[in-house]
């Protein structure tokens, strides 16, 4: 058996992840906007008795490495020198596609061009001769409907056919004889439902209707529904009741030392929220359960292990049962809605409409993704920055996540923590947030060297997006996401733990007494929220949220927590992701300054509160 | 990935069109740091450079010195279509850039929008850009709607 490669390139937002996933039979994240590709994909795949490695490259519109994905497709391509590539083409956009083959050819390189979409060229009234087309170029021409199954079995067989294109001379002029001899065009029906709907979305006035609307939905899926009635429903419901209480009796009844373990009432009230203020309440039931609260001074060893496990910062009793149940809910509804929205199509159209907004921060509307998707998770968003042209604005944008953009996971528990605070204070919090990120977008933009590119954006059409792939892409998010913050929440909790048994805790609070009670004027305990806080932002908010659950913080507390905890340091993840993208210098400035900068913006709204007598 | 519309200048002498940074008076002039005079390259008379208010002024009543026939993107209505002819002096690395998605000299374009952003449909693709980009965009009006 030998090997063979086979390098999957063309334009973005062609459909060569979903070929890469029918050849390979391995899942890749899939999306209706240009760009999702950052990085290769390896698989591979048996044809014949023969085994191919198979690589998924970042979508390029020319060989030319202008940016950082198309840098990386055109090493891919030249440290493959004898693989086979196979081009895929949008069949609707076969001019565009044929510039990228023509500089295949001018490289010497054997290709097979498919051309997907066939049934969107179908739709839209064109028809490609693709027998004539690949007499023309000399190389396999093979037209699929990848999301349909179509045609792979044949990208499979012309592999062996693959040949070097003859394109030659002016590529353009070459390029346009080509397209008279194959491609012919009906005018188009009447504009289908989704195009208008596309048009919709960009104009002045229903652009924004849609996208308030697309903001109430997505507050209602993910921050009510969400992390309101699912959380509350695996929280208490399945944590607090069962899990907790089991694992409790467990341990005890394992490793037995004289304590009596405290119990709570447990209120569960499942409710389908119809609007931010009111939801409909189907079931109530309250119940006594254990808590992992004691009072013994007796232990030692046993106690010891007790504690590591179903102690107050237990493993089961706090870091799995914030992991899955508080963070999970929230994660999942958000991936789901953001799956939603890249399918069909919308966000590139959501960057026009706030192109104009995003230029007084040094960026253009292209900046819309990541941001949007750093509302899910701000690590995944901060690898996504590679779809900006200029350092500038993968710099910027990057700052603009680790300050104020809060993910999912924050944003649910910053919702949950709303409740306990006047509207008002919540108006306040949020065009502080919305300011603060113009004001340092705007500051950074002066400030940092060089220019913004040009908005320049191609919008893919819309679609009707195919639930069996949200579902699949809110799968495989979700799994990166347990695999990178489980870890951290279980080292997180450790680390609270071993330092709660050796009081060091106390001391640490003591410690930072001056900041955070004389500065931010919140108790004490609340530094241990920030400690866990530089493990993750989200889990220092949980911490913050308990805290006024439990009546320990008074609302204008609860209002300087959620400023400060909002603007905190990224998790390590993001850090780490910051590091890998921009370097250590960047990411170290950006740390010290986003510290900083949380911390005094946090008093100032604490003086500032103040003095206005709130 | 390029902008050049503030530092572009012209000589109220001559009028020779020229980058602001090729404008530097002679090295070692003690005063240089401060001065705020533009030296024109190809006539060397000095002046001081156009205040905002000018430039925006004669942003009005600037003419685009091109062929005839022609308009730039922004001169369209929505709704029209047009043949692409080229790209405005000093754009062309922009227009490498657009060519990749099909924007070709002879290929017609439709104007779809305006605002917020310009959006343009070449073949089958659909483009959003700035009016930064759109003013260096040159069409000319065709009489028939064309196909591909």
């Amino acid at each position: 058996m030998s090997e063979r490669t086979v390098i999957l390139v063309g334009n973005p937002n062609v459909g060569k992840s979903v070929l890469f996933s029918k050849l390979t039979g391995k899942f890749v994240v899939i999306s209706n906007y240009p760009g999702t590709t950052v990085e290769i994909t390896r698989g591979e795949m048996l044809f014949d008795g023969e085994r191919y490695t198979v690589i998924d490259s970042p979508g390029v519109n020319e060989l030319a490495p202008r940016t950082e994905d198309a840098r990386v497709t055109c090493n891919v391509i030249r440290d493959h020198p004898d693989g086979v590539i196979v081009q895929v083409a949008d069949a609707k956009n076969l001019r565009r596609a044929l510039l990228v083959t023509y500089e295949l050819a001018r490289q010497q390189r054997r290709v097979v061009l498919v051309l997907n979409m066939m049934d969107e060229l179908d739709a839209c009234g064109g028809h490609i001769d693709t027998r004539k087309l690949g007499e023309l170029l000399g190389i396999p021409v093979v037209p699929t409907i990848a999301t349909a199954n179509t045609g792979i079995h044949l990208v499979q067989k012309s592999l062996a056919a693959a040949a070097v294109p003859r394109l030659e001379g002016e590529p353009f002029a070459a390029i346009h004889r080509l397209l008279a001899q194959t491609y012919s065009h009906v005018r188009p029906r009447q504009p289908t439902f989704a195009q208008k709907l596309g048009w919709w979305a960009m104009h002045p006035l229903t652009g924004l209707v849609l996208v308030a609307l697309v903001l109430y939905v997505t507050f209602w899926f993910v921050g009510l529904f969400g992390a309101g009635t699912c959380v509350d429903a695996l929280e208490t419901g399945v944590f607090q009741r069962y899990i907790s209480p089991w694992a409790i009796r467990l341990v005890d009844a394992a490793l037995p030392f004289p304590h009596q373990h405290e119990t709570e009432i447990s209120d569960l009230k499942l409710e389908i929220p119809f609007s931010p203020s009111r939801g409909w309440e189907i079931w109530r039931n309250q119940q006594q359960v254990l808590s992992a609260n004691y009072r013994s001074e007796a232990g030692g060893l046993s106690r010891f292990v007790h504690d590591f496990l179903v102690g107050p910062y237990g493993m089961i009793t706090m870091a799995l049962s914030y992991g899955f149940a508080i963070l999970l809910p929230i994660v999942t509804t958000f991936f789901l809605v953001f799956g939603v929205l890249e399918d069909s199509g919308y966000l590139p159209r959501l960057a026009v409409m706030v192109n104009r907004v995003f230029r007084g921060m040094g960026l253009n509307g292209k900046a819309v993704l990541p941001i949007v998707l750093g509302l899910g998770c701000d690590t995944m968003a901060t690898m996504t920055t590679r779809i900006l042209e200029t350092r500038k604005e993968r710099v910027i944008t990057t700052l603009l996540l680790a300050v104020a953009v809060p993910c999912s996971a924050q944003l649910g528990v910053l919702l949950a923590m709303m409740a306990s605070i006047s509207a008002a204070a919540v108006a306040f919090w949020f065009v502080l947030m919305v300011g603060l990120t113009f004001l340092i977008g705007w500051l950074a933009s002066k400030l940092y060297a060089g220019e913004a590119s040009d908005f320049v954006l191609e919008l893919p059409p819309m679609r009707r997006p195919l639930l069996s792939n949200v579902v699949m892409k809110t799968w495989a998010r979700l799994e990166w996401y347990l695999k990178e913050v489980l870890p951290l929440f279980v080292l997180g909790t450790a680390i609270l733990f071993v330092l709660d048994t050796f009081n060091l805790l106390e001391k640490i609070s003591r410690w930072a007494e001056p900041l955070v009670k004389g500065w931010l004027g919140l108790p004490p305990q609340a530094a241990n929220a920030f400690l866990v806080g530089f493990l993750r932002r989200d889990y220092g908010a949980v911490y913050l949220l308990d805290a006024a659950k439990s009546g320990a913080l008074t609302p204008h507390q609860v209002l300087v927590a959620m400023v400060t905890i909002t603007l905190f340091m990224p998790c390590v993840a993001t850090l780490f992701m910051i590091a890998r993208e921009l370097g250590r210098k960047t990411a170290a400035a950006i740390a010290v300054f986003v510290f900083v900068f949380a911390f005094l913006v946090g008093g100032l709204v604490d003086k500032g509160v103040h003095f206005l007598g709130f | 990935m390029m902008n050049g519309k503030p530092s572009r200048v012209q000589c109220p002498l001559c009028g020779f069109e020229f980058e602001k940074t090729d404008s530097v008076c002679t090295h070692g002039c003690p005063l240089g740091r401060f001065c705020k005079l533009i030296k024109c390259p190809s006539c060397h008379y000095e002046f001081p450079e156009p205040a905002r208010p000018f430039r925006w002024l004669a942003k009005w009543f600037h003419q685009p010195r091109v062929r005839a026939g022609t308009l730039d993107l922004t001169q369209l209505e929505a709704g029209e279509t047009a043949e692409f002819v080229g790209m405005t002096p000093g754009a062309e690395a922009r227009g490498r850039m657009l060519a990749v998605y099909g924007l070709t000299a002879g290929t017609p374009l439709t104007l779809q929008q305006k605002l917020p952003a310009f959006v343009i449909r070449v073949g089958e693709t659909e483009l959003a850009l700035e009016g930064d980009v759109a003013r260096t965009i040159l069409v000319r009006r065709r009489a028939v709607p064309a196909t591909g």
